[in-house]
């Protein structure tokens, strides 16, 4: 999504990108981003959460207008209500990516452990 | 740079080894690059906006994102791109995605694509408008750029057609 942003930028638009993982920044060169620690697939709030949708998008907009530089990373306070396990955000079924590097990825979890 | 008190723990929904995995291809020092930068020319309540997901949304009546190829070919993701117009509703889509769960959009456009949220703030004056077209494309890109020539590139021009001024991204 990062670099979609970088594209749209460079083409004239002003761009926000509400983001759960705004380590990617680091990689990839945001112009400007609103981090979220909400679960994938809804980073804007749950399910019929009217009014809790409402503040993020508020808290996110605002960043357009805060943001002065390219590569600002505006941290929103806001806290889901369920711990990470119970928020049931992953596929139903093992994604064809992870299945292809699944041995990679439990070497890196080794790694970091050891 | 990083702004607010809370900062944000983008790994916390990740299982251990995912999360161990997704640190490996980022950097742990700030990006250091050259970044586009489109400054703000009006405030937000005169702007004109649209949305921008990756979550793989597609109309009904659209052809929809191709999983099936997916399957077969692990990394490669669909690099086309949906209009969606103001006024859909989760009535009126399906979502197609292998890496989170759909579910929660499927009940709600708005958890992802916010289009009944940004038409309130419209006819409350808190956005200028909101655009006629909103975009969907599929995230999965696997060390492969070329969905911004073939969705982001038209989707970029179509916006233009439409007096846009700045787009909200969300990912999946």
């Amino acid at each position: 999504m990062g670099l979609a942003a970088r594209f749209l930028e460079e083409a004239g638009l002003s761009t926000l990108v509400l983001t759960p993982t705004h380590e990617f920044h680091r990689a990839v060169g945001i112009p400007r981003s609103a981090a979220i620690e909400y679960p994938y697939g809804r980073p804007v709030g749950n399910v019929g959460d009217q009014e809790g949708q409402r503040k993020v998008l508020m808290e996110a907009l605002s960043v357009l207008e805060k943001a002065k530089r390219p590569g600002e990373v505006w941290h929103l306070s806001f806290t889901w209500p369920e711990e990470p396990k119970k928020t049931d955000w992953q596929p139903p079924e093992m994604s064809p990516l992870i299945k292809f590097y699944l041995e990679e990825i439990k070497q890196a979890r080794k790694n970091r452990n050891a | 740079m990083e702004r607010g008190k809370k900062i944000v723990d983008g790994f916390r929904f990740l299982p251990p080894g995912l999360r161990a995995w997704v640190n490996t291809f980022i950097p742990g020092e700030d990006f250091k690059g050259y970044i586009p930068w489109t400054p703000m020319t009006k405030p937000l309540s005169q702007t004109t906006i649209a949305l921008v997901t990756s979550a793989g949304i597609s109309l009904k009546a659209d052809p929809p994102f191709d999983m099936e190829r997916e399957k077969r070919e692990a990394i490669w993701g669909d690099r086309s791109y949906r209009a969606i117009p103001r006024g859909t509703t989760e009535k009126d889509i399906q979502v197609n995605h292998l890496h989170i769960n759909t579910t929660c959009i499927n009940q709600d456009i708005n958890v992802i694509l916010p289009l009944a949220r940004m038409a309130e703030f419209e006819q409350e004056k808190i956005i200028g408008h909101l655009a006629p077209t909103s975009y969907s494309f599929y995230g999965f890109q696997w060390k492969n750029t070329d969905f911004l020539k073939e969705a982001i590139g038209p989707i970029s021009e179509r916006m233009k057609l439409e007096e846009v001024e700045a787009v909200l991204l969300t990912p999946a």
